[in-house]
């Protein structure tokens, strides 16, 4: 008894000391980086490792305060992907993907008069989250502290409240339609959060209190699950205790890749891993350094590599479990010597016929060369094309302490908002539009009970000599291998610091967007060059917009300092500890 | 001294006359029902009804009301709750210039029916822009009275236009005040 008393004692004592963090957009150390999308959420992993905990408890901390912090765009109704680096060389990727309830299905859909895109904003657009799933493995895997102690800022925060900044307020705004129907104990009594008030979270800090005491399994087979059952069917949605009960966080090696000499590792998919992986490759037969950011050639080619990696993502890339694709040929070296043949320097893609250009990856998997392909025959396979627009939400963070374990860890309720159903204090995500729109035969991402549906989100670490170079991730929907590529570009090709990455402006290569979305601040002549000779049609938005991504990044340099960077396009912080 | 004394004597007659005729001024009184509806689509208007339901007016909220749906005579009060959304025409598929033509529309037809119209600013300093001021100026030359989150006021913007028109400004500091502002001029 005495020794819980004092365990007590120092856990009160941990969190109501003043530490000393120091937290700011970009912010350089040898004691450890977190950096994320919001300050308070920061702090609290800086915090954490403050207290004698590792990357990995950190991470864990982080991920539950932000599901406090930003409510809107994760949390313990969502879901997400890490990808962890231990110092004793060891790596893991866990999927904490959300999957179909059981009960999903286009005819069950079908009977009730809807469609996946109608189900969007009710309890049926919602899969079963992840996010504590994968947390717990987490902690399994490489936590040093008790999950308690981890809990506990979150609970903190949504207790105490925190100041309500720009990008809160503004999401608040733009969904307060669908919030006001469907989550209005979210709202300041009934009306938008505006900037300056403070925000508490009382519902949430009881759920967060009842999983402190209970353990996470209360969410899968307890007391929580129970209730989840009772609000679906009370709200029409598909998941079940027993959906609950039967899911599974799956913890696997990372793919790795290499680019120009660095080492990636990268989720496997349902996770856009290969993705990234393939246009990295693709991009490795140029000579991108000897170009600057800003050369219109540079653009182009990166451009239209991300568009062919796109276009080949829909054939290749779903749920492992529930399809056998030729993954790992698709982030072949040898396949993106296909890819590298097929850009033409001196015009873009007609985007009519984006799909015409899906290469062939199933050559590739017996360790052909692109010779031995290409002197057979070629067969292609039909397109795929989801409609999904996908929404700028979802939040990633990245945390390297202070003996070199790392973690790129991204979460997300899909939309802002999720399904905009408001239970206990967190919003169920709406991943289920992530599945085809309606039953296609030979598609890949075909609704199915179980399965986890296909997404963008890349979180990486990037290693040199087998050390922690870059934490790298973000959110964006659609655009998130755009920016995942040309942070990588700017930051190995054109050696910048994390922040000047961050800073440049974006552009998108998306098969879905039949332009060449690009952010301002590229030189007249290069936009003029893109439009007159290349041919693309350019939609220019302003400088910095969210729809390009929020990443939030940590280097480690040679000599141990460490920089972290939040994004600019959405008030994202790093903090470090101060021993 | 006679004619000093009459002097005197018509001064505090006019002053007191004056005194008299301010404060026999009646005060603005609105009156059910109640017809509200965005003018730039942003969230605002939705939370006007938010504050219309605590104090129960009777009201009917459209987003796009115009002219063409409805006959605005069946009201007696317009409601046109101001900010520009970029996001929020966009999802009404509609331009800025548009939404102008729609509610400069509604309030002329109002103005026509006798219908009062309140301009009504409710999120404040953040709904202050070319394109949310350019919708207040067009319908100024319309608005019986001004219900303005008072950060949107802190330059005088509004109280300009309500002092040149003689028409009353009413500002509150939070969102929720609205309710008692609402309560006074529909005297709920």
């Amino acid at each position: 008894m005495k020794k819980v008393v004092l365990l007590v004692t120092l856990i009160v004592f941990a969190f109501t000391a003043s530490f000393a963090t120091v937290t700011a957009p970009t912010v350089a150390s040898s004691n450890g980086m977190v950096a994320a999308v919001d300050k308070y959420a920061a702090e609290v992993g800086a915090k954490i490792l403050e207290m004698g905990g590792n990357a990995v408890d950190a991470a864990i901390a982080v991920s539950f305060a932000l599901g406090v912090v930003e409510p809107y765009a994760s949390g313990l109704g969502g879901e997400g992907y890490a990808v962890i680096t231990m110092a004793d060389g060891s790596k893991f990727a866990i999927d904490f993907r959300s999957a179909a309830p059981m009960a999903a299905s286009y005819e069950a859909l079908s009977e009730l008069g809807l469609t996946i895109s109608k189900a969007n904003y009710t309890p049926k657009g919602a899969c079963v989250p992840g996010v504590l799933a994968g947390i717990k493995e987490a902690w399994l895997l490489g936590a040093t502290l008790p999950l308690a102690d981890l809990i506990q800022p979150a609970i903190d925060l949504a207790r105490n409240g925190f100041i309500v900044d720009e990008t809160f307020a503004q999401t608040t705004s733009d969904k307060y339609e669908l919030v006001l129907e469907n989550g209005f104990d979210f709202l300041n009594e009934g009306f938008v959060w505006e900037v300056g008030s403070t925000f508490t979270n009382p519902q949430l800090a009881e759920t967060l209190e009842r999983i402190k005491e209970e353990g996470i399994d209360t969410f899968y087979s307890g007391s929580l699950a129970d209730e989840i059952e009772e609000f679906m069917i009370e709200n029409g949605g598909f998941m079940r205790k027993s959906d609950l009960e039967m899911y599974r966080a799956i913890v696997r090696e990372p793919l790795h890749g290499t680019y120009r000499g660095y080492d990636f590792y990268v989720p496997h998919p349902p996770v856009s891993g290969p993705q990234f992986i393939a246009v990295l490759n693709t991009l490795e037969n140029y000579n991108l350094p000897a170009m600057s950011w800003d050369d219109p050639l540079a653009v182009h080619i990166i451009q239209q590599a991300l568009v062919l990696g796109d276009v080949d993502r829909r054939a290749y890339i779903s749920d492992p479990e529930f399809y056998d694709l030729p993954y790992e040929a698709f982030m072949s070296k040898e396949f993106a010597k296909t890819r590298f043949m097929a850009i033409d320097l001196s015009q873009a893609f007609d985007p009519a016929s984006y799909y015409d250009y899906q290469g062939d990856a199933y050559p590739f998997a017996d360790g052909s060369s692109y010779e031995e392909v290409l002197l057979g025959a070629l067969e292609s396979v039909a397109a795929n094309e989801s409609g999904v627009e996908e929404s700028p939400s979802t939040t990633h963070f990245s945390i390297v302490d202070k003996d070199g374990n790392a973690v790129a860890w991204t979460q997300t309720i899909s939309s802002f908002f999720g399904t905009s159903f408001y239970f206990k204090g967190f919003f169920f995500n709406n991943e289920m539009a992530n599945f085809a729109s309606s039953y296609r035969e030979g598609d890949v991402i075909n609704l199915t009970g179980g399965m986890r549906p296909r997404t963008t989100i890349c979180p990486t670490i990037i290693q040199k000599d087998g050390k922690v170079r870059w934490v790298i991730g973000t959110p964006g929907g659609g655009r998130i291998i755009s920016t995942m590529v040309q942070l990588s570009v700017d930051l190995i090709d054109f050696n910048m610091p994390v922040d000047q990455a961050i800073r440049t402006p974006k552009f998108v290569g998306y098969t879905t967007y039949k332009d060449l979305r690009i952010e301002e601040g590229y030189p007249q002549t290069t936009l003029d060059f893109l439009e007159k000779v290349l041919g693309h049609q350019l939609n220019v938005y302003s400088y910095p917009d969210l729809f390009f991504g929020g990443p939030n990044l940590v280097s480690v340099e040679e000599n141990g300092l460490m920089i972290g960077a939040g994004s600019i396009r959405r008030g994202g912080s790093a903090s470090a500890p101060e021993f | 001294m006679k004619r000093l004394l009459i002097t005197a004597l018509l001064i505090v007659s006019f002053a007191l006359l004056g005194f008299a005729a301010e404060g026999t001024e009646e005060q603005l009184i609105l009156e059910e029902p109640v017809a509200v509806t965005s003018a730039g689509q942003s969230p605002g208007a939705l939370q006007f009804t938010v504050v219309a339901k605590m104090i129960e007016l009777e009201y009917t909220f459209e987003k796009l009301l115009s002219v063409e749906t409805v006959d605005i005579s069946q009201f007696k009060t317009l409601v046109l709750v101001v900010g520009a959304s970029g996001k929020g025409l966009g999802a009404a598929n509609i331009d800025i210039e548009a939404e102008i033509l729609r509610v400069k529309s509604l309030a002329e037809a109002a103005e026509e029916s006798g219908v009062k119209v309140v301009i009504c600013n409710l999120e404040g300093e953040s709904r202050r822009g070319p394109s949310s001021d350019r919708i207040v100026t067009e319908l100024a030359p319309f608005a019986n009275a001004y219900f303005v989150k008072s950060d949107a006021d802190l330059d005088g913007f509004f109280t300009a236009f309500s002092e040149e028109a003689g028409v009353p400004l009413a500002t509150f500091e939070k969102t929720i005040d609205l309710k008692d502002v609402l309560a006074e001029y529909f005297g709920k």
